[in-house]
């Protein structure tokens, strides 16, 4: 079982502590994503996870094994970083061959696995050329090669693909998707990126100021967020946060405006309490001034991305965005008004600690 | 509307004939109007090359005349390559300059590493109060004039207080006068050189150094590399650059043994293995006044350094893709 496992995981420079005791099982063959944002920590539990990082507290298990004394490189690990870290004075044989060279391994076994290793990243005709000569893409396919020669037990991402433009980091993705797929191999991926994450990821972690705010798949996390936080941080654009009050067992009110909320047992004879409610820009129906028990909003902006467009509006005085079809809409669009939602579609959290009140999961 | 005519598609390869370009004039002023703040800076740094460096050169004709002070450069006949036979032909001339040939040669052996050697080895410290003192003290020696490190020198291997013989005496050996010594000449010199310069030298490989990305090192941490595998693959490697520029520099500057260490270092004694071309310039120039036979053999010397700056650029231009121009 080549899994991984962190248990109560802390990282402290001094007194100050950047990582408080994370969680985590990987399990063998597993694409973990760890996203948030900047200064989260997760690049730094992913050094931790390298052997880069002295680790402050709690255990690290890779394979069954404690590691936190052990080398980086007798923990089995091969990562990948962000600016590629390809040695300048070698060409892309050479560099895809380091770790064996360094490990002494013989030179017609490094030669056939650097050939093979070339061959499933396309790197087969530029393997003479030294990474000056090569695209941000192709430096990258290096990088993940020097990873893959090495058969390592865990591959570790760390931000792979921040450097590359937008094209081809879709490109990059579905190829590092393919490869795990093919290869197999225990994957722990860092990134801002929550596209990235809800794209590569079996399961994704999402961390905060050093904490682990929710972990699961990502539709789970898409339909289910833990808390205001993820509900925020997930999908693009991200979840519409309005805060209300409740004035019924399902009924909330907010800016003079009411709306119909789930049913849900934590709200049963709450009146007056505080919630925060979650929606889904793609969950809403836009509305012209013809339909009934609308929310009204006040429309900003409309940007047209083609087949769908996104509707910036302001509710209670703050921006709120709806995601909606254009095709046939397009007259619809010109005269928005307000908006409808199915109430099990909306998600309500507590307004204090902005934690999702139970008994709400929406099926995938 | 304008008037003008929209180009068609299939107009649009000449669009660029109808546009007027500026001219080679036009263009340069607009770069001076935009630029002029930068050869501002550059100004008093042109002025010093012309007046310290080009303007001198028009005193080097004196190395193919009869010079004479009173007549003055313009004034004073031709006479060929007679100062530079003459020279060919001083045996004291030779001798200098096989000196320097060999002085620069071990110079360059034993002390071009050197620095190379420091920036690695203080690059491996990790302790930074440590790093810190060891890097002021081998530091130090540069700013030290070469008049008191002659003297720190003479006192050093003095036969009757210096602790060289001092020492040597603990082992009962016998005291030696080393400056008087002509085999013992070329050691003290260039091991003066070494201590002296290594330190300061350093800082150049010591800042090649700092930007080596520290990704490079933690991929190869990961990858299993030790310290010292680290060291031979990664930092040498990602440096070369730097040192084949500081070689080929060095390279020009191999017949410019440090005089003023030469002249207070050296006696009569020692000539036979001390005196050296620009040593030997002085002696000849200025104190016998022999101003075209020793502006000869100045030439000389710079005609071979630019030889072999030239031909140290080629080289590493065409095996290490580094290259000064």
């Amino acid at each position: 079982m080549s899994g991984v496992s962190l248990e109560g995981i802390v990282k402290a420079y001094g007194a100050v502590q950047v990582v408080h005791g994370v969680d985590l099982e990987v399990q063998e063959k597993e694409f973990v994503v760890l996203v948030g944002p900047s200064g989260c920590g997760k690049s730094t539990t992913l050094r931790m996870i390298a052997g880069l990082e002295e680790i402050s507290g709690g255990d690290l298990t890779i394979d069954g094994r404690v590691m936190n004394r052990v080398a980086p490189k007798d923990r089995d690990v091969a990562m990948v970083f962000q600016n590629y870290a390809l040695y300048p004075h070698l060409n892309v044989a050479e560099n895809i061959a380091f770790g064996l060279r360094i490990r002494k391994t013989p030179k017609d076994q490094i030669d056939s696995q650097v050939k093979e290793v070339a061959g499933i990243l396309g790197l087969t005709d530029y393997l003479e050329r030294r990474p000056a000569d090569l695209s941000g893409g192709q430096r990258q396919r290096v990088a993940m090669g020097r990873a893959i020669v090495r058969n390592p037990k865990v591959f570790l991402f760390d931000e792979p693909l921040s450097n590359l433009d937008a094209k081809l980091r879709t490109q990059m993705r579905a190829e590092i998707k393919r490869l795990h797929k093919r290869l197999g191999v225990t994957s722990i991926y860092v990134t801002h990126d929550q596209v990235e994450a809800m794209t590569l990821a079996d399961r994704i972690v999402v961390m905060n100021d050093g904490r682990i705010e929710q972990i699961g798949t990502p539709m789970d996390l898409f339909l289910n967020p833990a808390n205001t936080f993820v509900a925020a941080f997930l999908g693009a654009p991200p979840m519409n946060l309005v805060n209300a009050t409740m004035i019924g067992d399902n009924l909330a009110e907010f800016n003079g405006q009411t709306i119909e909320l789930p049913d849900l047992a934590d709200l049963k004879g709450s009146v007056g309490r505080a919630v925060t409610l979650g929606i889904r820009p793609e969950f809403v129906e836009v509305a012209d001034a013809s339909v009934a028990n609308q929310v009204k909003i006040d429309v900003d902006l409309i940007e047209t991305l083609g087949s769908e467009a996104l509707v910036h509006a302001s509710l209670s005085d703050k921006p709120f965005v709806i995601r909606t079809e254009t095709l046939g809409k397009l007259d619809l669009l010109d005269n928005v008004t307000g908006f409808t939602i199915n109430p099990k579609l909306i998600r309500v959290f507590d307004a204090e600690t902005g934690v999702a009140l139970p008994g709400q999961v929406h099926e995938q | 509307m304008s008037g003008k005519k929209i180009p068609t598609v299939g107009e649009t390869a000449n669009i660029g004939a109808h546009v007027s370009q500026p001219s080679k004039l036009e263009r340069f002023g607009d770069h001076m109007r935009r630029e002029w703040q930068l050869y501002v800076m550059l100004l008093p740094l042109v002025i010093w090359l012309f007046v310290f460096l080009y303007k001198p050169m028009y005193g080097l004709q004196i190395a193919f005349k009869d010079y004479s002070i009173f007549r003055g450069v313009a004034g004073s006949p031709w006479v060929g390559f007679e100062h530079f036979e003459r020279l060919f032909s001083n045996e004291q001339f030779l001798r200098a300059l096989k000196n320097t040939v060999v002085i620069s040669f071990y110079s360059l052996l034993f002390g071009f590493p050197m620095p190379i050697i420091l920036a690695l080895m203080f690059n491996e410290i990790l302790n930074k109060t440590f790093k810190k003192t060891s890097q002021t003290l081998v530091y130090l020696p540069h700013f030290i004039s070469s008049v008191i490190i002659a003297g720190i020198v003479i006192t050093a291997f003095s036969p009757s207080a210096g602790i060289v013989n001092t020492v040597m005496g603990w082992f009962g050996l016998e005291p030696i006068y080393f400056l008087t010594k002509p085999e013992w000449f070329r050691p003290i010199f260039i091991g003066t050189g070494i201590w002296q310069e290594s330190g300061f030298q350093s800082i150049v490989y010591l800042a090649a150094i700092a930007g080596v990305s520290p990704t490079l090192y933690e991929s190869a941490v990961v990858d299993g590399a030790s310290r010292w595998q680290m060291m031979w693959k990664i930092t040498i490697p990602s440096i070369l650059p730097t040192i084949i520029i500081m070689l080929i520099i060095r390279i020009g500057n191999i017949l410019e043994v440090s005089f003023e260490m030469v002249i207070l270092l050296y006696q009569p004694a020692t000539y036979e293995t001390a005196d050296v071309v620009n040593s030997y310039i002085f002696r000849q120039g200025i104190q016998a006044g022999q101003y075209d036979f020793a502006a000869a053999a100045g030439l000389f010397n710079a005609v071979i350094a630019f030889a072999l700056v030239m031909t140290a650029n080629t080289i590493s231009k065409r095996y290490s893709r580094t290259s000064l121009w």
